[in-house]
């Protein structure tokens, strides 16, 4: 265990200690500007603005409905040449909308599929064979993972180890991206769309090796024939419960720490209390959601083709 | 009807009251349940009275946050409000829902800790020899139950900050209509913490408790709590959703 | 929209419902998967052997005890929408 444990450690210290170095490079304290997270993010504001919770909510939580009403996006979003060139593409749709959401949304996506790419060259690169730090670690969570799956599907359905360790980075990388500094970074799981398009999936997947296994017209009788299952419309409901609960629990627990740091920050307006919060909701309460994730989507298909 | 600005204050200050008076009932019991575990444990295992003491004292810390919540809100409540009488019933109708919502939303959360702190103490003192596992796990099932108490706290955070001021020309029904729905859901985000904080805590000590009996299988019960709890919070998730729903689609 | 006070009421009171329905509704299957999963837990470290049956039991026995929560859900989400 103490193997295991200290790289974490190491990891956690590291980011605290990069946070603190930032915070104090890239200021004056004086008494005109102020140090803090805004928008759960590190930033420098003025004092004697006036701090309008309320606005900020609907900046940060609604960004298409503060474009609605100011008309302008705020400047931290990004480049406003990327912004036009998006927003003629969504001429083609027929619903008029503002798209600002959906441009961060997408924007964020790549950054963190960048991030892994260049994470998986890098690591493929440096394969060693006595493994240096950064290979240890990903060999823990891929040796993890598949020990998981041959305990839960059985040592020849070990194949399905690839997809759930990829959604575990893919989960936790977004997860972790929003704490990096930079002012309009925000996890791409706090909006709804990823968790619920990740959660479907998942059904999906878990439908197709049902199918797989059992065959189609045995799975099929499971949600159709009241003889064998009496119990059939309340599987069907739950299913698309499934979905629902899965990727809400996801959304809201990312959501929720958005929400408290901004709110937190903006009434202490003091640097430690925060960065404490933001390593608690991003560290801990990130790691442990995308680890309840992959684990709920690795025995759904296991209970599904048990039999 | 008449809207003066003592509406807004009558329901935030009975919003304040109602909020950290539920709240600190079973914060108090949680605590009280692992003081007394510890306090028997330090009878049965005098030898390992540090190391007990110090899990009760941690414990108990982690059992209070939800409780440490519902004070910030009450708080925030009676200082941290904007009187605007612009606001008008619809801000009424959200400090109060706040209240209810932090207030009842502690209840479940703060119990499960306490159970979850009791059954740690109990098993530090059979087995001080794994007591910082114990504490870990300990400490790990706290903070898994207190997920529910942090969903009661953006939804209190949400209907304090996020609801838009009574438009001028409204008809009475639509004011009844988006008050009442504020209310219930706090309510709903209130009651359906209760439940899922106090089984997931369950959950936390039955693990706290296998610990500390079959220190071996560390990884293997630690696997079953966090898919146990996490299966044990879809109902609070439900709750948060129909909130959500009556506060922004309404 | 406009509605008159009788609307008004009417729609407050599914509203009123819709919350109370959902939030009691989530209580009891809440304590009961919650007991669920602990049985478990303690099941799979006096038999290890056995982890996958016993984790496999706990999932199936908590979806059913979840369904009254579902129930919650489904009438709640009705009383918001159709009324």
């Amino acid at each position: 265990m103490t193997k295991k444990r200290s790289p974490i450690l190491r990891i956690i210290l590291i980011f605290f200690i990069v946070e603190v170095v930032l915070v104090f490079l890239s200021g004056n304290f004086s008494k005109q500007l102020e140090i803090g997270f805004e928008h759960g993010k590190f930033r420098i504001r003025h004092v004697e603005t006036e701090y309008d919770l309320q606005e900020k909510i609907t900046e940060e939580f609604q960004i298409d409905e503060y474009y609605k009403q100011h008309g302008e996006t705020p400047e931290i979003y990004g480049s406003k040449k990327l912004y036009n060139s998006f927003k003629f593409l969504s001429k083609f749709g027929t619903v008029p909308f503002n798209p600002m959401g959906t441009f961060q949304l997408l924007r964020m996506l790549l950054i963190v599929d960048i991030m892994l790419l260049i994470m998986a060259l890098f690591i493929r690169k440096t394969l060693a064979r006595r493994p240096a730090k950064s290979q240890i670690i990903f060999e823990l969570i891929y040796t993890s993972l598949e020990e998981f799956v041959s305990e839960t599907l059985g040592e020849d359905k070990a194949y399905y180890t690839p997809y759930i360790v990829t959604l575990f980075l893919f989960i936790w990388v977004c997860n972790m991206v929003g704490m990096i500094p930079i002012p309009g970074f925000m996890e791409p799981t706090r909006n709804l769309n990823v968790p619920l398009g990740l959660g479907f999936m998942v059904v999906v997947v878990v439908h197709f090796s049902a199918i797989k296994f059992k065959g189609a017209w045995n799975h099929l009788q499971n949600y159709i024939n009241p003889v064998k299952n009496p119990l059939f419309l309340l599987d069907i409901v739950g299913e698309i419960s499934k979905i629902v609960s899965i990727s809400f629990r996801l959304f809201g627990n990312i959501l929720g720490g958005a929400i408290i740091i901004l709110v937190v920050s903006s009434l202490v307006s003091f640097v430690v209390f925060p960065i404490g919060l933001n390593l608690f909701f991003g560290v801990f309460v990130g790691t442990i959601q995308a680890f309840v994730f992959t684990m709920l989507a690795l025995t759904y298909i296991g209970v599904e083709i048990a039999e | 009807m008449a809207f003066s600005i003592e509406h807004i204050q009558i329901a935030a200050y009975l919003g304040a009251g109602i909020c950290v008076g539920i709240g600190a009932v079973t914060t108090g019991i949680g605590s009280g349940i692992i003081a007394g575990e510890g306090a028997y444990g330090i009878v049965k295992q005098p030898k390992a009275n540090e190391q007990i003491f110090r899990t009760m004292l941690i414990g108990q810390a982690a059992a209070q946050t939800a409780g440490i919540f519902a004070l910030v809100i009450s708080m925030l409540l009676i200082y941290g409000r904007s009187d605007a009488p612009e606001g008008g019933w619809f801000k009424a109708a959200a400090y109060l829902a706040a209240g209810l919502a932090m207030g009842l939303g502690s209840v479940g959360p703060s119990l499960g800790a306490g159970y979850a702190g009791g059954q740690a103490c109990k098993s530090v003192a059979r087995m001080p020899k794994h007591g910082n596992a114990i504490m870990g796990n300990m400490l790990i099932g706290q903070a898994l139950s207190q997920t529910s108490a942090i969903f009661a706290l953006v939804v209190a955070f949400l209907l304090m900050y996020s609801v838009p001021n009574q438009p001028a020309d409204i008809s009475i029904g639509r004011i009844i209509v988006k008050s009442v729905a504020l209310i219930a859901a706090g309510l709903s985000i209130g009651f359906g913490t209760l439940g899922p904080g106090t089984g997931i805590g369950y959950v936390a000590g039955k693990a706290s408790d296998m610990m500390g009996r079959f220190p071996n299988e560390k990884p293997k019960i630690m696997r079953t709590m966090f898919l146990g709890a996490a299966v044990s919070e879809s109902t609070a998730i439900y709750s948060l959703v129909v909130a959500f729903l009556l506060i922004f689609a309404l | 929209m406009n509605l008159t006070l009788a609307q008004g009421i009417v729609k407050a009171s599914a509203l009123l419902g819709a919350g109370l329905c959902m939030g009691m509704g989530a209580l009891g299957p809440g304590i009961g998967e919650g007991f669920v999963a602990g049985k478990a837990c303690e099941g799979i470290a006096r038999s290890p052997e056995n982890a996958s049956l016993i984790t496999r039991t706990m999932l199936v026995g908590q979806a059913v005890s979840e369904s009254t929560g579902i129930y919650s859900l489904v009438i709640a989400l009705l009383l918001i929408f159709s009324t």
